[in-house]
């Protein structure tokens, strides 16, 4: 068996990276808040569709070219255009890719703000929950059928991460991942020091008892409002960072099961606590790239059996063991918020 | 202080809160008495803004507060207990305690992750909260999950936290449920030296001989109406709330 073992760190590394940032994401608004976001997948996605757009019109604007209709006949040329930029214009590839991390953000955290609006001031969770998961669907469904966004089921390639200029594809994929594992240590400390914060105290008390929140003089829908903002923004980030990884968008990549993906990385990981959601991003990471390589490498071999859906059956089992014997995961939330205790006693300044 | 005028309240066939009036002046404790669904609890909810009145007004502090929203009506000043001490039991005492302060920057998205923009304001209120736990002897369990407390302890707890928030008038809802009748005299005790302090209350409570000696003036309802009202003594002497309360 053979394989390139940097490839495969570097490859690992940049999917960890940008599965930390959906697990923060998602630990935020459920962990902390208990917002039962079974949409995630929509908010990911509409970073992805975003760089679709932004690739394909904002980037050749840029680099003073004519913006060419990137589905049907034009699809060869605005391909070839997108690339020559991306290759030789490192100033504008860097460019678009900021504005399109910050675009992304603004449309996810708006959309999820504003999908949201709605089901949060219903009194049963549930709904919620089921209109996020609907949402998601229909979203997915209507992109996948409406072309100017990524060319609908055709999908849409040539979104080349902001390292292409770099020409050593090895050098170029570290590269971005560092970046990834950039980003993703910001939001990392963003979410820490949200949780960390008279802030994460209020999430937690309007995720125990709403009613005893609102009591005591605080606006839960305008709160949760917040949370949906900031975590489908984070959200939109990670599909941004997952899609000009990957070089290639498609509506398929963000079905219901992105979602329980990373379902599945924080109640492993401890829901509450954001190393736990780093912690379960990482094993979730590393089982999906050994199963994924598994099967490659088995069917390379000659074996028949579909070794992918051993992964499903694992992460499904992972996530009832977890909910039967630890649902407080591998490491559980904090009791305290703040570091008040000490303030307190004057133990520290 | 508290003006409540003809407020009415119906859950479907049931009128729980019908045509009541009543009044809670300044440095008052005023008592709310009656059998078991005489509408006490709903007339509190519809008061505090946990539930909407179907009729009259509820006016606090010269604001007309009738179904605004809870938070806003806590703002206002007027803060409320629930029957059970509605702890939230995954975060310690003192983080309980915290909670209620008003207009804290680290509640804001913005400044939360800045900690240096908060820091000396928690100090504050972890300080005033750590001495409210000192004046009922609690103080030393101010790091423990409030889940861990005894019920007692809870409500003393529950106590201190709504002062937190400033308020001017306290809606208690049965204070002393389930707490034996020593610490019951605690709470008591304790409410009078806040209103000693300025604080006033309207207070729903079951254990007459308590609530007796030391509240100011009394309502008493039955099938949702306001059925006698006044001091203690009269209320004691009257036939009436005899016959209906116990029977007699």
């Amino acid at each position: 068996m053979q394989f390139n073992l940097l490839a495969t760190v570097v490859a690992l590394l940049t999917f960890f990276g940008i599965s930390a940032i959906m697990a923060l994401s998602l630990n935020l608004q459920y962990g902390l808040a208990g917002i039962p976001n079974y949409g995630l997948a929509l908010f990911v996605s509409l970073g992805a569709y975003t760089a679709g757009m932004t690739y394909t019109r904002v980037l050749p604007l840029l680099a003073g070219r004519e913006a060419i209709y990137p589905c049907g006949a034009g699809l060869g040329q605005a391909l070839q255009v997108r690339s020559e930029i991306m290759r030789t214009l490192p100033v504008v590839g860097w460019s678009n890719f900021l504005l399109t991390l910050l675009i992304g953000a603004l449309v996810g955290g708006i959309i999820g703000y504003l999908f949201s609006y709605p089901a949060l001031r219903l009194k049963e969770e549930w709904y919620l929950a089921l209109v996020l998961l609907v949402g998601s669907e229909i979203v997915r469904i209507i992109v996948r059928g409406y072309e100017p966004i990524i060319c609908a089921h055709n999908g849409l390639s040539g979104l080349a991460q902001p390292f292409r200029f770099l020409g050593n594809a090895q050098l170029a994929n570290s590269s971005f991942a560092g970046l990834v594992l950039l980003i993703a240590g910001l939001a990392y400390w963003y979410c820490e020091r949200l949780v960390r914060s008279p802030y994460g105290r209020l999430l937690k008390a309007i995720r125990e008892d709403e009613v005893v929140a609102t009591s005591l003089g605080k606006s839960v829908p305008r709160i949760r409002g917040q949370v949906m903002f900031i975590g489908s923004a984070l959200a939109a980030i990670a599909g941004v960072l997952f899609v000009v990884n990957l070089g290639f968008a498609s509506a398929n990549d963000y079905a219901v099961g992105l979602t329980l993906d990373v379902w599945v990385m924080v109640v492993l990981g401890g829901l509450g606590n954001n190393r736990g959601a780093l912690l379960g991003a990482l094993l979730i990471t590393i089982l999906d790239r050994v199963t994924a390589i598994a099967a490659i490498q088995l069917n390379m071999l000659g074996y028949d059996w579909e070794f992918n859906y051993v992964r499903y059956i694992l992460f499904g089992l992972i996530l009832l063991a977890m909910l039967r014997y630890r649902p407080q995961g591998i490491l559980p939330e904090p009791t305290r918020t703040t570091d008040a205790h000490q303030l307190a006693l004057g133990t520290v300044k | 202080m508290l003006e409540i005028a003809h407020l009415r309240k119906q859950f479907e066939k049931l009128l729980a809160v019908d045509d009541v009036s009543l009044t809670v002046e300044q440095g008052q404790i005023v008592g709310l008495i009656g059998p078991n669904g005489s509408g006490k609890s709903t007339l509190l909810n519809v008061t505090a803004g946990s539930l909407p009145a179907d009729g009259g007004t509820v006016t606090f502090d010269g604001h007309v507060v009738t179904n605004r929203p809870a938070n806003q009506i806590f703002d206002l000043g007027l803060a409320r207990s629930f029957q059970d001490p509605a702890l939230f039991t995954r975060m310690t005492v003192l983080d309980n305690m915290l909670l209620p302060v008003p207009r804290q920057r680290g509640e804001a998205p913005t400044q939360a992750p800045l900690h240096r923009r908060w820091r000396g304001e928690e100090r504050r209120a972890a300080t005033t909260a750590y001495n409210l736990l000192q004046q009922v002897n609690l103080q030393t369990h101010h790091d423990r999950p409030s889940a861990d407390l005894s019920g007692g302890q809870m409500k003393l707890v529950a106590l201190s936290r709504m002062l937190m928030g400033e308020p001017k008038l306290l809606l208690l809802d049965e204070p002393t449920a389930g707490v034996a009748p020593a610490l019951a005299y605690t709470i008591f005790e304790r409410i009078a030296e806040l209103r000693d302090a300025g604080l006033t209350f309207l207070i729903v409570e079951h254990r007459l001989e308590i609530l007796f000696a030391f509240v100011d003036y009394l309502y008493v309802m039955h099938l949702g109406k306001v059925i006698a009202s006044g001091t203690p003594a009269e209320i004691e002497r009257n036939a009436y709330v005899r016959e209906v309360y116990f029977g007699e």
